[in-house]
């Protein structure tokens, strides 16, 4: 038995469980970066190897199901600490009962997994509603381009992506995953996963606010001020729906005032 | 330069006219922007079919459209309303190019799902549906708006106007104002009832025409509404008369009915103010019934009374809004739509009023004891539905656990069964679970004792929300801690 430290890829922890079942038992596994030294037993740098995890992937896919791929994948996402473990376990057990593990809610080592895999959902769920574009123009002239900051928990960019590149088809958008210094990048349908600082486009042009941009910004804020009823204030009620740790990035919070 | 002063001048007063425009249009009800799916058709934008909620205001209410009034210079008089022509109160109009540019803006900034537009009516109400009618237009086809669109309908409006507008909206409503004809005689005499429920028969019969009938909730399920014979006569349900209202057939639908050309997909809605006339809870739910039943409208949406303008006939200007009767009475609506229950059956052994200490599924449930405890394992579904504590989720879940194995009391708790009022009126596999004595009054203090707990320690007198020192200390002088 060994604790196996990973480069933090969806591969890597891949090529781990492999290593499971072809090396030696994991103990554990963790990202390399954040592994505690452990008293019981050793450690092992493992190597990502595509070829390793395509494996891993297909016997998932084939031996236990579609469905719990996609749920691992999930949880692989969410930025919980132990995940890696609660992921290895459920694909044990999942390679010994197979597809039914889709259906054992109850059973602690699915129930685990199924709790990570709906924080992430839930977060996803929030990006839909609380990302705030900005409407941005590059230096050079071209089209404009939506332009969104945000700061989830658990790395939800490429599930919101497919939703906003279909409803925005029409103009290009950015949205900047700033903790993870990432972004996807959509366009007429299409989108990708790009690293991303935040100023320039990924052809290196630099990006500014467009003309109106400000005015849209302060007219929403002075919208969201004035549709509350006063006589219902109720914060605990809007905290509940809306928790305060999504503020940071709403327009409706922190834009421009101007008035009138 | 002229230029430049020239557009600050121009975003001042979009700002003012946003300002007016969405504080007279506040006390509407509905920000859904559910049932409606549309694939991305336009050139911006698609509907959600579970709707999105973007924000949330002060008040906790969801923000989910952008909703505003397209003038509030308003003819009417009517003594309810913020808007009423006697009000002294800053006036405006957005101009219908200048609101659909505003709508589009905001939402490719991801601030709203779509437009819910209401108006006061300027001049007369087909000169105010047509600029609606315009703004709608220029939206979906000069901006090739796709997302969604909630529009009021003003009574009195005529059927080709309200037609066309239908074309360009997922959901249509028309106020009903008040529950009862008296009360609407009394505080808007200038709205006919008559006015009011004739777009409401047009909308559901040009649905029934395009086959997108869908009915409130779970109340029709595995009916066909889509009939011939539900088209509503002048005077409500008239079987194979096809209807009066010429226009319907008149006016054919682009072939299909579904796709671009739809009419109203998301359906028809209602609201009413609850407590500025005299009505009880008992006739308010005999009037949405008979709206679900008659007009099969998707939503009836309730508003607790503000007082906002001062008046003679209507609660005085210091009123609390009665926030826990519209909660109570929403909760009622529920059991109308999606359990089962008829307005009778909720009223039939005492009271005019809902119960505002329990839920009006619990108090049914005690004025029914007879039926309970009810046996989880050989319960029907719709029984099941009528155990408090009890929803469509558990209910499944029983069925399908019980399938394989008896459901044990543990189980329930895992399937989400809210035991703390559920266990007064199940047995599984033969054995109660109450703490006390199977009777009304017993099980009635043992509800109360732990609603009351939750509720003294969450609201002050008004139904507003308590701070937690101010919390604590309630509950200590109740001796509760």
């Amino acid at each position: 038995m060994r604790d196996y430290l990973y480069d933090g890829t969806f591969e890597g922890l891949l090529t781990c469980i492999y290593h499971h079942y072809y090396t030696d038992k994991a103990a554990g596994i963790y990202p390399r970066g954040e592994y505690q030294p452990s008293l019981l037993h050793g450690s092992m740098e493992v190597e990502t190897d595509e070829e390793k995890a395509d494996r891993v992937y297909n016997a998932i896919g084939n031996k236990i199901s579609g469905y719990s791929l996609r749920l691992i994948y999930r949880a692989f996402l969410s930025g919980i600490t132990g995940k890696e473990n609660v992921i290895l376990n459920y694909v044990l057990f999942g390679f010994r009962v197979g597809p039914q593990v889709g259906s054992l809610h109850t059973h602690p080592e699915v129930q685990a997994l199924e709790d990570i895999v709906r924080k992430v959902g839930n977060e996803r769920e929030r990006m839909l509603q609380f990302v705030r574009f900005e409407v941005m123009e590059a230096a050079g002239g071209g089209p404009q381009i939506l332009y969104a900051k945000i700061e989830p928990e658990h790395d939800v960019i490429a599930l919101v992506a497919h939703h906003f590149a279909e409803r925005f088809s029409h103009d290009p958008l950015i949205i900047h995953d700033i903790g993870r210094s990432k972004a996807i990048v959509a366009y007429e349908h299409d989108w990708y996963v790009t690293d991303f600082d935040g100023t320039h486009l990924p052809d290196g042009t630099a990006m500014m606010m467009s003309e109106n941009e400000i005015s849209y910004q302060s007219l929403w804020r002075t919208y969201f001020d004035h549709i509350a009823i006063k006589e219902r204030t109720n914060p605990r009620c809007q905290k509940n729906h809306m928790p305060v740790r999504y503020w940071k990035h709403l327009t409706e919070v922190n834009g421009p005032v101007i008035s009138a | 330069m002229f230029c430049k002063r020239y557009n600050i001048a121009m975003e001042e007063i979009l700002m003012q006219k946003l300002q007016i425009l969405a504080d007279s249009a506040k006390y509407d009800v509905s920000c859904s922007s559910s049932g409606s799916s549309r694939a991305a058709n336009g050139r911006m934008g698609n509907g959600h079919m579970a709707g999105i909620c973007h924000s949330w205001g002060a008040d906790g209410r969801c923000i989910s459209l952008l909703k505003v009034l397209f003038t509030n210079k308003c003819v009417y008089n009517c003594e309810y309303c913020v808007n009423r022509r006697a009000n002294d109160f800053p006036r405006a109009s957005f101009e219908p190019d200048e609101l659909a540019r505003l709508t589009v803006e905001f939402y490719r900034r991801n601030y709203i799902e779509g437009l819910f537009l209401s108006s006061a009516v300027e001049v007369s109400p087909d000169h105010t549906a047509e600029r609606i009618l315009q703004c709608l237009e220029l939206l979906r086809y000069k901006y090739g708006f796709a997302g969604y669109i909630h529009a009021k309908i003003i009574p009195g409006v005529s059927p080709e106007i309200l037609h066309r507008i239908g074309l360009v909206a997922d959901r249509l409503s028309v106020n009903i104002e008040m529950p009862s004809r008296e009360s609407l005689a009394a505080f808007a005499p200038q709205k006919k009832i008559e006015q009011i429920v004739a777009p409401m028969r047009q909308i559901t019969n040009t649905l029934i025409e395009t086959k997108s009938l869908k009915g409130p909730g779970t109340m029709f399920k595995g009916q066909n509404l889509n009939d011939a014979g539900n088209y509503l006569g002048p005077m409500g349900l008239d079987a194979g008369s096809g209807g009066d209202d010429s226009i319907v057939s008149a006016l054919s639908l682009a072939k299909g009915g579904r796709g671009k050309n739809s009419f109203a997909s998301a359906g028809q809605t209602t609201q009413m103010i609850i407590g500025a006339g005299g009505e009880t809870d008992a006739s308010i739910l005999a009037t949405s019934e008979n709206l679900y039943r008659t007009f099969k409208m998707k939503r009836v949406y309730y508003s607790a009374y503000i007082p906002v303008v001062d008046s003679p006939i209507l609660p005085d200007k210091t009123t609390a809004p009665p926030l826990k009767r519209e909660h109570r009475i929403y909760q009622a609506d529920w059991l109308l739509r999606f359990y089962g229950f008829t307005v009778s059956e909720l009223f039939r052994s005492g009271g005019e009023n809902l119960d505002p200490d329990l839920d009006p599924k619990v108090t049914w449930a005690l004025r029914n004891l007879d039926e309970f405890p009810m046996e989880v394992n050989t319960a029907s579904y719709e029984q099941l539905m009528r155990i408090p504590g009890i929803g469509h989720i558990s209910a499944m879940r029983i069925l399908r656990q019980r399938r394989f194995a008896a459901v044990h009391f543990d189980d329930l708790k895992k399937m989400g069964v809210v035991i703390k009022r559920a266990k007064y009126f199940v047995l599984c596999c033969g054995r109660y679970f109450g703490d006390r004595s199977f009777e009304q009054e017993t099980i009635r203090n043992s509800l109360l004792q732990m609603e009351s707990g939750l509720q003294m320690s969450m609201f002050d007198n008004d139904w507003k929300r308590l701070e937690e020192g101010a919390r604590q200390e309630k509950l200590a002088a109740a001796g509760v801690i």
